[in-house]
């Protein structure tokens, strides 16, 4: 048989068996990736080849009509598409901005708690939300403001005297309160997720950094202020980083917890998308495959700016 | 992580301000956590709905459980939950234990033309309609099977897995082939048994994906035999698409009742899960 002489950069010469060998020899992997490849194939692969109907009339009953790039301009002069573009960068930025600052303000103050007891009982608490489903939260927070006689938020408004008998506040149906309400829940449903990576990073600092400063006469928030943040600052930007590929994929979220008195300030691309196809009377899956061809498209430059800053910052990327 | 014991503890010293004001902070950060849940709980088992938060139910009913476990429009969508999620998380594990364990196959030719083939699919995809056209052509519109195909292939706990495997000692896969052990051998009698923590924390994982999703539910599927729980628990309460019961049931306990369980399977597990569910992220974000 004969086998091709390999001199390595070392300069070991190994002898590499022929391909078809190897391939034969790893059989019984390729048979366990089979699976694999198939159900990608199917779930990832499959629809990509469907990016060619944003080019088509393409609608329930129908023969599809090849149109250009007629979608693509309906899209850029429609109203209603830039505001969703608009309220799904500000939604998901602000969002994780907010609740990356209560993580890391969270996760610093809890390390500082000595009581061991306390501090896993409290981590065990705020954690919680985070394994309820974004449906059951918002059944949660919709009973909690509902302006109902049953809604908790108001019904203490009202016996604290601050709003009257008629003058409840419809939280979830008011453009003016709807994003704050979005922002809070976020925040009370990830926070304590978050912590965990902080408190990962913390439990890594070198106590000896915390008794030099002990020696210098710090105090705890001068500890806090030039030991624990700075040691926080990488972590933060790669949480930042990771998460800003992902900016586009917000919809769950915001589905359940939006409705048509607010689609101005909470409409976002993915549902608008969702809108336009499943509850219009005659959708056109050409024009929202072009405008989720357009958000694929955003998402992949951000995941690959997101991928070239993150092998600056921390020598790896994400993907 | 939390478990770390490297907690620096300062010489001995009296109660500082700090200390104090610190506790008050965390039992306010708690109780803002736990009020709505414990409202929650306490309103599914009050008869009439009330504003007022109350540590306990002042009139006592079970009625809105009980509706749940004799409505067929509302156990039918907890069943195909459960269904689901535990059909879905086999699938996921066994994937993506394949797929991770083929990657770490360093012999084998194309290894890296299939991690490019995974990790292709993090970077671009088709969208929600193509995808939509798809389900539809493979017949799995309307039927709650959608769920499992949609969750079995998750790339992400595919690489989670991989890495996992990757900590495995060379020289363990040595030993065993010295000793005759074929690659499927080591497979099942070394790599497995090694990765139980692995397999339950990405198990877990999957679990909370499949039990939690509702909007594949409301893209793919309008027949109200084949949607889940969670989605079943959204239209009761936003669009009061409430069933009929024999039960006298105030809406509101109905409601909670729902919601606790919708939750319940997680909360009865999490306490005792709790390390596996924080080492799945863990694995992902912490190894450097």
């Amino acid at each position: 048989m004969s086998k091709k002489k390999v001199i390595t950069s070392t300069g070991v010469e190994v002898r590499h068996k022929p391909l078809g060998l190897r391939i034969w020899n790893n059989r019984g992997y390729y048979l366990m990736f089979l699976p694999v490849f198939v159900f990608v194939l199917i779930v990832y692969y499959w629809p990509m080849l469907g990016i060619r109907y944003s080019l088509y009339d393409y609608k329930p009953v129908g023969d599809k009509v090849f149109v250009g790039l007629k979608h693509f301009q309906n899209m850029f002069q429609t109203a209603a598409f830039w505001n969703s573009f608009k309220n799904t960068l500000i939604l998901s930025v602000t969002k994780l901005i907010i609740t990356t600052f209560t993580s890391v303000i969270v996760s610093v103050f809890l390390n500082e708690m000595g009581n061991l007891f306390a501090k896993k009982t409290l981590q065990t608490i705020i954690y919680l939300p985070h394994f309820m489903s974004w449906a059951v939260v918002a059944s949660i927070f919709t009973l909690l403001l509902s302006p109902s006689a049953t809604g908790m938020v108001n019904g203490w408004l009202k016996s604290a005297n601050i709003i009257q008998q008629g003058e409840e506040i419809y939280f979830l149906a008011s453009p003016k309160w709807w994003r704050t309400i979005f922002y809070l829940i976020n925040i009370w449903k990830e926070t304590g997720w978050g912590t965990i990576i902080f408190l990962a990073t913390l439990s890594g600092i070198n106590p000896e950094l915390y008794e030099a400063a002990d020696i210098d006469g710090a105090t705890r928030m001068q500890k806090i202020r030039y030991v624990t943040m700075p040691a926080l600052a990488n972590t933060i930007i790669t949480v930042l980083i990771l998460n800003l590929a992902r900016v586009m994929n917000m919809f769950e979220s915001v589905f359940v917890l939006y409705n048509s008195a607010v689609y101005e300030v909470s409409d976002v691309i993915s549902t608008y998308i969702y809108r336009q196809t499943f509850t219009s009377a005659m959708p056109n899956y050409g024009y929202s495959t072009a405008v989720g061809l357009f958000k694929s498209l955003v998402g992949c430059v951000l995941v690959l700016v997101c991928n070239y800053a993150s092998k600056k910052t921390r020598g790896r990327g994400i993907v | 992580m939390a478990e770390n014991k490297a907690v620096y503890r300062k010489p001995k010293k009296k109660v500082s301000v700090f200390s104090v004001v610190n506790y008050i902070v965390f039992i306010v950060i708690g109780l803002i956590i736990l009020i709505p849940i414990w409202k929650v709980l306490v309103d599914s088992l009050n008869k009439y709905g009330v504003y007022q938060f109350r540590l306990w139910p002042r009139d006592f009913t079970l009625d809105g459980y009980r509706t749940i476990i004799e409505t067929s429009k509302l156990y039918r969508p907890f069943i195909n939950s459960v269904i689901t999620t535990v059909v879905g998380t086999l699938l996921g594990l066994v994937l993506a234990t394949l797929g991770g364990y083929v990657l770490i196959q360093f012999d084998m030719p194309g290894r890296n033309i299939f991690a490019y083939f995974l990790l292709f699919t993090m970077i671009f995809s088709g969208g929600m309609i193509p995808e939509y056209l798809v389900m539809k052509q493979l017949g799995l519109v309307n039927s709650m099977w959608v769920l499992v195909v949609k969750h079995g292939i998750n790339v992400y706990n595919l690489v989670l897995m991989r890495n996992f495997f990757e900590g495995v000692p060379g020289s363990l896969y040595e030993a065993a082939k010295i000793d005759g052990c074929s690659p499927m051998g080591i497979f099942f009698k070394i790599v497995l048994p090694l990765s139980k923590a692995a397999l339950a924390s990405i198990g877990l994982m999957f679990a909370v994906t499949v039990w939690n999703d509702y909007s594949t539910v409301q893209i793919y599927i309008t027949d109200t035999d084949q949607v889940n729980f969670q989605y079943k628990l959204r239209v009761m309460i936003m669009d009061g698409d409430t069933p009929t019961t024999a039960y006298d049931v105030s809406q509101t306990t109905l409601y909670n009742a729902g919601i606790i369980a919708a939750i319940l399977p997680f909360m009865v597990l999490y306490p005792f899960l709790q390390k596996y569910f924080v080492t799945g992220v863990n694995i992902g974000a912490v190894k450097e």
